[in-house]
């Protein structure tokens, strides 16, 4: 069991309303991320979760039981937070086993769990020492340890691996993935970076002052985004967006005149423009390199400066449409000043009309 | 260490002589000499020379006659030496610990509220502190006056009669130690206060989460993280309460002054008032003694307990 069900949820600190009005459910044994920029209320939905916020309006409730007004160690919800919240004052053992030894657990059963725990973290050589002992990724994984010694429905993690460096954050990504194929428990995960979001979830919510602006999988999102700002959110570097003149619809299609004269016909989802201008949104990776002038060419530009990643190449194009983000094949010979022409493709490119929505 | 060849070994050196040179040991040593020259001229100085005329039958200025450790022999057994210390040691013992438990509890209740109530309440306690003694003892002594004080009304109530407080022996010390309690209270809840805001709030959510209840919390996580706090409060309250002065001196002025005497009491009696230097410096050294003593045994124990934790 795990399911976690949010029903018409509005949050308000004093006038400040932070999270409006907001539904979601989160199936059994998913991993569900809740990403979005600062401020956007992601880390005060999880809090309600937890129970360590109360809700203004709405309701929580796990496992089909509203636990609205229920105390945090009664949810049956683990968090781990962003700054691990360790007990400094407390060795790994007493800190994974504090929950068991407020309940009263006898010292056999606290052994016992601890012993787990620590074994499937690779804790059991650090059970001794303090937390400030400790490197980073090791307080990281007791704080885990911690939430996973309470066999919880759901387990809550608050940006867990944003105080840690690039490196021991992807394996500790990789960690976290392993630990939700094992334990298969319902896992909500907040994060403003994508890439953790992408990787872990096979469900992200993505949050906008407050309200969902959209959610589904990874890839959906990615492909599939329902407006601008999950379009930029998602991705790196973020898409193109580009000013475009609209013109006549064909079937399923608007041809639109791009800055520069070139036209191209981009296929809508389904949606109607209003207005005589949209947005063309391609992806860096969408965006063909050629050479200037060629036909069929979308826009000429200058190279005006080279990003070289080993595994890829991005260039940023001065155009009539601006700066363009192509993103090109690793061992690319390109330097800055040439000129090239730029094709973006079609079939994934995205139209947004003026309020933002795809099209 | 290893010097591969010879100009590596001259570098070496070279580098050592430049590190010391004098010009740096000169420029240093003003630096250190005015710590120097006014901690030599207002501690080391006077304590040498306090303990030097505690070995003299002297008055307290000008020469004495050596006596060696004759002053020590009739303090041992000066009857009002016996009641001047164990004054003090009821004193501290009336004020040190309960101050320290009062402080604590005030500031537990103020951290929980916050915003501008929380500094509000905060300097409420506070303002006592920063009152002059003389003030102090006009506002008590006109609380408690036998004729007319506002305290006398509860007093009455309870004993059926006015009660002249600071003439009946057996209250004035609790008294006084309620008076000073109330008069210092406000510094320990500031330091107490400064180490609960150093307890992270996550970590009180996280114990939530855990299934704490608030006493818990309290006993598992507050209390040994706020040790140490507790350890420097209880050694500053140590310190200050065996050097009780002014407001016994106050409070008990027209009384049975040998009866309430303090040990600094006597020390200002003999040094200042019968012009007994070498005897008033004999009190003065035990006591600066008991001082060091307790208050380095009691910081020690205590932060070592608090280790074990």
């Amino acid at each position: 069991m795990g399911t976690v069900d949010l029903q018409h949820v509005t949050k308000r600190y004093g006038n400040v309303e932070v999270i409006t009005d907001l539904s979601l459910k989160i199936e059994e044994g998913s991993f569900t991320a809740l990403l979005g920029p600062s401020g956007c209320g992601k880390s005060t939905l999880l809090r309600m979760i937890a129970g360590l916020e109360e809700i203004t309006i709405g309701s929580c409730f796990i496992d089909g039981v509203d636990q609205t007004e229920t105390p945090p160690s009664k949810r049956g919800t683990a968090m781990v937070f962003q700054s691990y919240a360790l007990y400094p004052h407390m060795t790994v053992r007493q800190n994974i086993a504090f929950s068991l030894s407020l309940a009263h657990a006898s010292r056999q059963v606290q052994a016992q769990q601890v012993e787990r725990v620590s074994k499937m973290l690779q804790l059991d050589q650090l059970l001794d020492r303090r937390p400030a002992q400790l490197s980073g990724g090791q307080r990281q994984r007791v704080a885990i340890g911690r939430a996973l010694v309470r066999d919880p429905k759901v387990f809550l993690f608050d940006e867990p691996l944003s105080n840690l460096d690039a490196a021991l954050r992807s394996q500790m990504r990789v960690e976290l993935a392993k630990l939700h194929q094992d334990v298969k428990t319902t896992m909500i995960y907040v994060t403003h970076d994508q890439v953790e979001a992408m990787t872990l979830a096979d469900k992200i919510v993505v949050l906008d002052k407050g309200v969902i602006s959209q959610q589904g999988s990874p890839l959906e999102l990615y492909n599939q985004p329902a407006n601008k700002f999950v379009a930029s959110f998602i991705g790196s570097p973020a898409m193109n967006f580009i000013a475009a003149e609209l013109g006549s619809k064909n079937g399923n299609a608007y041809t639109v005149t791009l800055p520069g004269g070139h036209s191209a016909s981009i296929a809508t989802r389904g949606g109607t423009a209003s207005g005589n201008s949209v947005d063309v949104g391609v992806r860096p990776e969408h965006l063909r390199l050629g050479a200037a002038g060629a036909a069929g060419t979308s826009f000429d530009g200058k190279v005006g400066i080279v990003e070289q990643l080993g595994n890829s190449t991005l260039l940023y194009v001065d155009t009539p449409a601006g700066t363009l983000i192509v993103e090109a094949e690793g061992n690319l010979k390109v330097a800055v000043g040439d000129s090239v022409g730029l094709t973006l493709d079609p079939s994934r490119s995205h139209l947004f009309g003026a309020d933002g929505k795809v099209i | 260490m290893a010097v591969s060849d010879a100009s590596g070994a001259t570098t070496g050196v070279a580098r050592k002589s430049s590190r010391y040179n004098w010009s740096e040991v000169i420029v240093a040593a003003l630096f250190v000499l005015p710590f120097i020259v006014v901690y030599g001229v207002i501690f080391v100085w006077p304590t040498i020379q306090m303990v030097w005329l505690s070995l003299h039958n002297a008055p307290l200025i000008g020469p004495g006659k050596w006596v060696g450790f004759d002053n020590y022999v009739k303090l041992f057994k000066d009857r009002l030496f016996s009641v001047a210390f164990w004054n003090t040691a009821y004193f501290v013992l009336l004020t040190v610990v309960p101050s320290t438990i009062l402080g604590l509890l005030i500031a537990l209740g103020i951290n929980r509220l916050k915003g501008w109530a929380q500094s509000a309440i905060l300097a409420c306690f506070f303002i006592p502190h920063i009152l002059p003694v003389s003030v102090v003892f006009r506002i008590w002594g006109w609380m408690f006056d036998s004729q007319f004080g506002i305290l006398q009304y509860p007093i009455e109530a309870i004993t059926g009669d006015h009660l002249p407080v600071f003439r009946t022996l057996p209250l004035f010390m609790p008294t006084v130690a309620w008076i000073t309690i109330w008069w210092g209270v406000g510094f320990n809840i500031l330091l107490f206060i400064a180490g609960l805001r150093n307890i992270s709030p996550e970590i009180y959510e996280a114990s939530e989460l855990d299934g704490a209840t608030r006493w818990q919390q309290f006993s598992r996580i507050t209390w040994p993280l706020i040790w140490p706090v507790t350890v420097l409060v209880l050694t500053i309250q140590l310190i200050l309460q065996f050097k009780i002065f002014d407001q016994v001196y106050l409070f008990g002025n027209g009384g049975r002054v040998d009866a309430t005497m303090t040990l600094v009491q006597m020390i200002f009696r003999n040094a200042f008032q019968k012009n007994m230097g070498g005897y008033g410096a004999t009190v003065a050294v035990v006591l600066f003694a008991i001082i060091v003593i307790f208050s380095v045994l009691q910081y020690q124990l205590l932060r070592a307990r608090g280790g074990e934790k």
